[in-house]
């Protein structure tokens, strides 16, 4: 007799279970093997210069002494204050300009092809470039400070990367610089995407710009702004590229943020337990803090999944369990 | 938006359309002009700076005192010189560096193809298992996207001593296992978008007409992905190949990677290496501009993990 072909049942979720267990492995290697090893480590003061491999850390067994001085001096407190401040003013300040960019450009004229590309390139810059580039500009004898002369007047000669109260806005410089193209080019596809008619409508009716901006475009453009402020936060929160060509993290500690921090600890202080700690810390913060921020991507990636594949599969009619139970038995014979 | 201005005859009379409604000054056509030439300048620059810097001799560089806008000399030698074809003749430059950029670029784009490969094979059947199967239930892609949110500076401390252990440290093999896995939920989240969009009734059909589970996959829904494949490599290759941090850690000498190499020719004792730094930063540049532009439908796609996917 003919075998009916199997169009799931049980198979499907062997194939299922198959399909991803080679990238379960992945992660656990990737996360679940050096999350635990930093957790043991972050319970010792054990560092390379201690001279005993990290399997005897356990000799230098103290506990929670690590956390504790993470949460009770300064250094990592500053440090993290530093990135969540860098993290707002950039990505705040990203929007702002691309959304700003994407209206700009949002109606054609001839040439806008080629000004949206050189608007897209500083998003393919590699970031370690792009820390580099902005330090040869902001050198003191370099070309933003001489541009500066020519439109004020006096000699300029502003300390970029030198000045602790200045070098914090040329590390958010170079992020607006490298980012501002990936909110543009989002806003600028959702806008285009925009049913014309309702703002046509509603400006025949009388509607000021301001107006349907505040009850149209932005309320129908949410979804897109949201998921496009928390991608940016997320990377924003991780800078360590840009900000070790630009600065290193200096002057003094003046642009360290947690990457920088953490960086610093392991391999200039060489205090690796201390460091494990701070990387437990952050992990939790940043878990804490994703577990929130993820639900407006999950919400779109519902949403869509609905649209195509439809709701849930319904569950197997009683001919197809019939079907099955026959293959099943036939299987025995 | 197409404006309506002239009034017009409507069968309840004439309607009139209020003035065109007032927008901010710097979106009216003068002022936008204005504003595209200004901000494109603003962004333009950094690139046009690099550019330019990479073609000035040594004297042009960053003298103090006098900025040259524009190389009065220019010259390829930044870049045969970088790439170790010729050497500066009677530069301190010459015997401070030890190795010329060929090793670490070529480091760089083994690990970064090598590293592509290796997390588009599991990221495809992870992908694949999510998006027909539902495998590992609702929660586990953004578990995956979890993945993500984590610095990698915060995970990567104790893969040192790890790898240290296992003598994969300072290797290309230690390079490419940390390119794949960092840049798998990438793949997983790209490809799942792209998976979604195939029907399933196309792999239903391969199985009626005989084939398996797998060669449905493979014969049937593959191909219906392909545009989605390529675009997810070249996505996924820019990132790898835009890697500082791990490379940093994990390599030294011979082994560094470019942008590693790019520090390591920064405040010397000869100072700055502006010039050599600039060629070598087009030569990092170019690559991902190539691919990006190629990929420009998918970018957004790309970097929003699919949640958006015009």
């Amino acid at each position: 007799m003919r075998r009916l072909p199997d169009l799931g049942g049980r198979n499907e979720k062997t194939v299922a279970r198959t399909l991803i267990a080679p990238g379960q492995l992945l992660m656990a290697f990737i996360i679940l093997f050096p999350a635990s090893i930093a957790i043991y480590i972050g319970f010792t003061s054990w560092s390379p210069t201690t001279g005993q491999d990290f399997w005897h850390a356990y000799n230098f067994w103290h506990w929670f002494d690590g956390y504790w001085e993470a949460l009770t001096t300064q250094g990592f407190w500053v440090a993290l204050g530093r990135t969540v401040w860098i993290t707002a003013v950039a990505v705040g300040v990203e929007f702002l300009l691309g959304f700003a960019l994407a209206l700009l450009l949002l109606k054609t004229f001839r040439g806008r092809g080629l000004v949206t590309v050189f608007f897209l390139l500083p998003m393919m810059v590699v970031p370690a470039v792009s820390g580099f580039i902005f330090f040869m500009i902001f050198q003191l004898d370099g070309p933003l400070n001489e541009a500066l002369s020519v439109l004020a007047p006096g000699n300029i000669q502003l300390e970029w990367l030198q000045d602790a109260d200045i070098a914090i806005w040329s590390v958010i410089t170079v992020d607006i610089w490298q980012w501002t193209p990936l909110m543009f080019l989002i806003f600028l596809s959702g806008l285009a995407a925009l049913p014309e008619d309702q703002i046509n409508q509603a400006r025949i009716l009388g509607a000021s710009w301001l107006d349907q901006m505040r009850y149209l475009v932005f309320p129908m453009l949410k979804p897109i702004i949201l998921i496009a402020l928390i991608i940016r936060a997320i990377e924003a929160f991780k800078i360590f590229d840009a900000i070790a060509l630009l600065t290193a993290g200096g002057p003094g500690e003046a642009t360290t943020n947690v990457s920088i921090y953490i960086f610093d600890e392991t391999f200039q202080a060489v205090r690796w337990g201390y460091a494990s700690s701070v990387a437990i810390l952050i992990l939790i913060f940043v878990s804490v803090l994703g577990f929130w921020a993820i639900r407006p991507i999950e919400q779109a990636q519902e949403e869509t999944l609905e649209e195509l594949t439809g709701a849930e599969l319904p569950p197997p009619t009683a001919a197809e369990q019939r079907v099955e139970e026959a293959i099943e038995a036939e299987a025995r014979v | 938006m197409t404006t309506l201005e002239a009034p017009v005859e409507t069968r309840a009379g004439t309607f009139t359309p209020p003035p065109a409604s007032r927008r901010p000054r710097w979106l009216k056509p003068s002022g936008r002009v204005f504003a595209i030439a200004l901000l494109g300048l603003l962004f333009a620059f950094p690139l046009y700076w690099t550019v330019t810097m990479s073609f000035k001799p040594r004297p042009e560089w960053n003298p103090p005192g006098k900025v040259f806008w524009w190389p009065d000399n220019p010259t390829v030698e930044n870049y045969t010189s970088l790439l170790g074809l010729k050497s500066e003749e009677g530069s301190v430059f010459a015997t401070q560096r030890s190795r010329s950029a060929l090793g670490p670029l070529k480091n760089s784009l083994i690990a970064a193809s090598a590293g592509t490969a290796l997390a588009l094979i599991i990221g495809v059947f992870t992908a694949y298992g999510i998006a027909r199967f539902r495998a590992g239930g609702r929660a586990l892609p953004f578990q995956i996207l979890q993945l993500r949110m984590f610095p990698p500076i915060a995970v990567i401390i104790p893969l040192l001593f790890m790898f240290i252990e296992i003598k994969i440290w300072n290797t290309l093999l230690g390079l490419i296992v940390l390119y794949g896995a960092v840049t798998f939920p990438f793949v997983v989240w790209l490809l799942r978008s792209f998976f979604q969009e195939v029907p399933r009734e196309i792999s239903e059909a391969a199985i009626v007409d005989g084939c398996t589970q797998w060669g449905a996959f493979f014969k049937a829904v593959l191909p219906q992905v392909k545009g989605g494949l390529a675009a997810t490599a070249l996505f996924v290759f820019v990132l790898n190949w835009s890697d500082f941090l791990i490379a940093k850690i994990m390599t030294q000498d011979d082994g560094i990677t470019a942008p590693v190499y790019l520090q390591s020719l920064q405040g010397g004792a000869s100072g700055n290496e502006y010039g050599l730094q600039a060629a070598l930063a087009m030569l990092l540049i170019l690559p991902p501009a190539i691919f990006g532009l190629a990929i420009q439908r998918y970018l957004v796609r790309g970097l929003t993990f699919g949640a958006i996917k015009r």
